[in-house]
């Protein structure tokens, strides 16, 4: 992914195919079975795949989108789905993952669960993530997406992808489309 | 064949003095090239963003050498945390590094998504609108203190905001 430096380009990739919704089934923040397809059916829904131990990218993706939320209606705000994977479900247990993300934006959704179905998911839509392994100092490297995936309202598919590169002005300008399920 | 020679030694003299800026961070100083020059290091564009997490942050800046040698960012050291090391962005991946090289007459960015500094075991949560003092050390310049200004946590150097 060379997408660095690329401040004029549009943050955006709508996909001439866009990806299925990963069939997960997972743990959300309150300790809950959550089902992704079922709990997002004609949701706009963005999906990351992150960690909570993570300084930079992850931190900044999720701040990113809270912020460019925040601009949009209410009752838009209250429709959008923004589902944050952990790639690290050892130390991400539902009340970490909790505490993180409430510090991000308290309507947003955190999932957890066994990490075998979670890379599984992920690969369904071309995010490739090694499971957590610890490094000569004992110290555990996790891995993180490098994209965030929009999924329409109207047809449940993954048609918008966003790189790392994408800052908060890119998700401000393109939230309200995407919530209609419209091109950005 | 004396009048060949010429021109290709001047090429090798010139590839020596290549070899002993570029080689400066082998350790050995003895070539012709490493007396043309030492590192002139300055640090601007210094920022942090707002943490999440009241463990952990990341740190950002631009190490700019003037000077005809190349040095090295070897440790850095933070009051607001127990611990601070350097990292790669490797794909998906963060990786720990030892050093991250400053080029003669070159510059090392750290930049979200890249190179950054990560911040450990915090002994408060920096806010935006704070400082938190940083010191680098180098392998051959002396140590730089950086007043590193916390940014909100959607901050973005090209933006500003």
């Amino acid at each position: 992914m060379v997408s660095e430096d690329a401040g004029t380009e549009k943050a955006a990739t709508v996909l001439d195919k866009p990806f299925e919704k990963p069939d997960l089934v997972l743990t959300d923040t309150q300790g809950k079975k959550y089902d992704l397809r079922k709990e997002t059916e004609g949701k706009p829904t963005l999906i990351y795949f992150g960690y909570t131990h993570c300084p930079d990218v992850c931190p900044s993706t999720m701040s990113n989108i809270a912020v460019a939320k925040k601009q949009l209606p209410k009752a838009e705000q209250d429709d959008l789905r923004v589902v944050f994977v952990t790639t690290d479900p050892d130390r991400d247990n539902p009340a970490e993952l909790g505490k993180w993300l409430k510090g991000i934006d308290p309507q947003f959704i955190g999932l957890t669960g066994d990490f075998a179905t979670i890379q599984a998911g992920a690969r369904t839509l071309g995010i490739s993530i090694d499971a957590p392994r610890k490094d000569k100092n004992g110290k555990v490297i996790s891995e993180h997406g490098t994209q965030v995936i929009a999924f329409s309202p109207k047809t449940d598919g993954g048609y918008v992808l966003y790189g790392e590169g994408a800052t908060v002005d890119d998700y401000t300008k393109d939230l309200p489309a995407i919530v209609k399920g419209a091109n950005p | 064949m004396r009048r060949r020679l010429g021109p290709a030694a001047l090429v090798l003299a010139g590839a020596l003095a290549l070899a002993g800026c570029g080689g400066s961070d082998s350790g050995s100083d003895s070539g012709s090239g490493s007396a043309d020059g030492k590192a002139e290091l300055s640090v601007g564009s210094a920022y942090m963003p707002q943490p999440v997490s009241d463990e952990m942050a990341a740190g950002f800046f631009t190490v700019t050498n003037k000077g005809g040698a190349a040095d090295e960012l070897t440790s850095v050291t933070s009051d607001v945390a127990g611990q601070v090391t350097v990292h790669e962005t490797v794909g998906g991946a963060m990786r720990e590094v030892k050093d991250l090289k400053v080029p003669a007459h070159g510059e090392l960015v750290l930049k979200s998504g890249g190179d950054h500094l990560m911040f450990e075991q915090l002994k408060r949560k920096p806010k935006e609108g704070q400082t938190v003092t940083v010191e680098l050390r180098f392998a051959r310049s002396g140590p730089v203190k950086v007043e590193m200004p916390v940014k909100s946590a959607t901050y973005h150097p090209k933006t500003g905001h």
